[in-house]
């Protein structure tokens, strides 16, 4: 793979970056940046945890999030506000 | 004036409803929970919203984007009626935010996130992350939750919280530099390598 900076470098452009991998997994990026951005990443050990650990976040936060269901009683009551306007 | 005041008469006005409103009860459930942090509140923010939802239907396109039209609604009610009753950590200005994290003391913060490896966060328990993420300002978990958990693009999000695109992006980065710490905190406390 032959990344560049050895894994305890820090990357000059680490900053400029995440904010480049953060827009690009939220699908805000054109493919000529985001090619940009995996070439980068392909050879920074740095930006590939920080990609790596975005993606991780992003994961965790869909796969705990959104749990909560409305009962049925809820919706009825609600419906029958709405009926009543 | 008076055509959108007659718009849908009231067989289309329910059938709008429960069509195409009610399909997004549970991810407003979930949001108007994320924002109170309270199950009556966000039973009665809920409420609240397919009300005001009801009330407005003239000034819904039928066919249109419902789900962020609705969550825009919750997202001003809880502003305008909730917000002073929630439980969650007190208001941050942004300024302030802005501001530390372009002091040294924010670096020094930001040197701590740096050491958040993705492995702990895929061995960190569910309660965990909720916790992480609730307890960061509301402002700046909404638009996290916006984006990350509900999948809305920017510019639908621009317009559920009535602010630019830019800072759209601008403060999703801070919520994430935010979050990040408070992961790392918890990943610290609990012993997580």
């Amino acid at each position: 793979m032959g990344r560049t900076l050895m894994p305890n470098h820090r990357c000059p452009d680490e900053e400029k970056f995440i904010k480049l991998i953060r827009l690009m997994l939220d699908d805000q990026t054109t493919d000529e940046e985001n090619k940009y951005i995996l070439n980068h990443i392909d050879g920074c050990y740095r930006c590939y945890d920080n990609y790596d650990l975005e993606g991780a976040i992003r994961d965790a936060l869909k796969s705990n999030g959104s749990k909560l269901e409305v009962s049925n009683e809820l919706v009825e009551k609600i419906k029958g506000k709405i009926e009543s306007e | 004036m008076g055509e959108i005041n007659n718009k849908y008469n009231a067989k289309e006005k329910k059938e709008i409803f429960d069509a195409e409103f009610l399909a997004h009860v549970n991810s407003l459930y979930n949001f108007a929970f994320k924002l109170t942090l309270n199950e009556d509140d966000a039973k009665d923010l809920l409420q609240d919203t397919c009300m005001k939802a009801f009330r407005f239907i003239n000034s819904f396109e039928r066919g249109t984007n419902a789900k962020a039209w609705l969550f825009r609604i919750m997202k001003n009610s809880f502003i305008n009626d909730y917000r002073k009753k929630s439980k969650s950590p007190g208001m941050v200005d942004y300024q302030e935010v802005e501001t530390y994290y372009n002091s040294e003391q924010g670096d020094q913060q930001r040197e701590i996130t740096l050491d958040l490896r993705a492995e702990t966060v895929k061995d960190m328990l569910g309660d965990e992350i909720t916790n992480a993420l609730n307890a960061i300002d509301v402002d700046f978990r909404t638009v996290v939750i916006l984006c990350d958990l509900e999948g809305f693009k920017y510019d639908e999000m621009a317009k559920i919280l009535d602010i630019p695109i830019g800072t759209v992006r601008s403060r999703l980065h801070r919520a994430r530099n935010l979050l990040k710490e408070k992961l790392a905190e918890y990943a610290a406390k609990m012993g997580y390598k």
